[in-house]
C-alpha cells in the first residue's frame, strides 16, 4: 500500500508539472478569438443544435492551452505565481457557482417575472479559466 | 526575511538583468527577491551565494515575525 501511495504520489507530481511550450499561448489565444468570432456569427446563420457545445469545448481547450503554456522563462518566481492565479481562480469559482445563480434568478425574475436557477459547466469551467488568466496577468505585471 | 542582493550585486557590477541570466531566472525574479516580494528556495539561495562567493546567512537574514 505504501508503494503504491508512493507511486500514484510521484505520477501525480509529474502530472501537475505538465505545461505546454510556450508558443501555446499565442495558439490558445488564436482559438479562443476565432470561436469567440464563430459564435458570433452563428447568431446571424442558421447552425445545426452540434456546433454551440463544440464550439464551447473549442473554447474552453484554446483557454486551458493559454493557462497552461509556459513563460518565456518559466522559473520558480513563475510558478509561484502560477499557484497563486490558480488558487484564486479556485476560491472565486466556488463563489460564482454559489452566488451566481441567485442573481441569475433575481434578474430573471424582474426581466421575465420568473427565475431560473440554472448554471452549467461551461459557464463556471469558463469564468475560473478567465480568473486564472487574468489574476496572472495582473500579478505577473505588478512584479516589473 | 532581509537580504544584500543589491549590495553583493553592485559589488560584483551585475544588474539584474545579467544576474537573472546566471541564475537562469528571469529579471522579474531578482528584482522580487530584492524587493522583498518573493522568497526564493533554498536552491536558488544558494545559487545566490555561489555566484557572490559568500555564505547564503551574508545574502539574506531573518527579521522579527518570519
Amino acid at each position: 500500500m505504501k508503494d503504491f501511495c508512493e507511486t500514484e504520489k510521484t505520477s501525480l507530481q509529474k502530472w501537475s508539472n505538465f505545461q505546454l511550450p510556450h508558443r501555446y499561448k499565442k495558439i490558445g489565444w488564436a482559438v479562443v478569438i476565432l470561436t469567440l468570432i464563430l459564435m458570433l456569427g452563428k447568431k446571424f446563420v442558421d447552425e445545426p443544435e452540434w456546433v454551440k457545445p463544440v464550439l464551447r469545448n473549442v473554447m474552453l481547450l484554446g483557454l486551458l492551452m493559454v493557462s497552461i503554456a509556459k513563460e518565456k522563462i518559466e522559473d520558480e518566481f513563475m510558478v509561484s505565481l502560477r499557484a497563486m492565479s490558480y488558487r484564486l481562480a479556485f476560491i472565486f469559482g466556488v463563489i460564482y457557482t454559489v452566488v451566481q445563480p441567485y442573481i441569475d434568478y433575481a434578474v430573471g425574475y424582474l426581466i421575465e417575472g420568473k427565475g431560473e436557477f440554472e448554471r452549467g459547466s461551461f459557464q463556471v469551467i469558463i469564468f475560473m479559466l478567465l480568473i486564472q488568466v487574468m489574476f496572472f496577468y495582473v500579478l505577473k505585471k505588478s512584479t516589473k | 526575511m532581509k537580504n544584500t542582493i543589491k549590495v553583493q550585486r553592485a559589488i560584483k557590477d551585475l544588474t539584474q538583468e545579467e544576474l537573472a541570466k546566471l541564475l537562469g531566472v528571469s529579471r522579474q525574479t531578482v528584482n522580487s527577491i530584492e524587493k522583498n516580494r518573493y522568497v526564493p528556495s533554498t536552491v536558488l539561495a544558494l545559487k545566490l551565494a555561489k555566484l557572490f562567493e559568500v555564505s547564503v546567512n551574508d545574502i539574506f537574514e531573518l527579521e522579527e515575525g518570519d
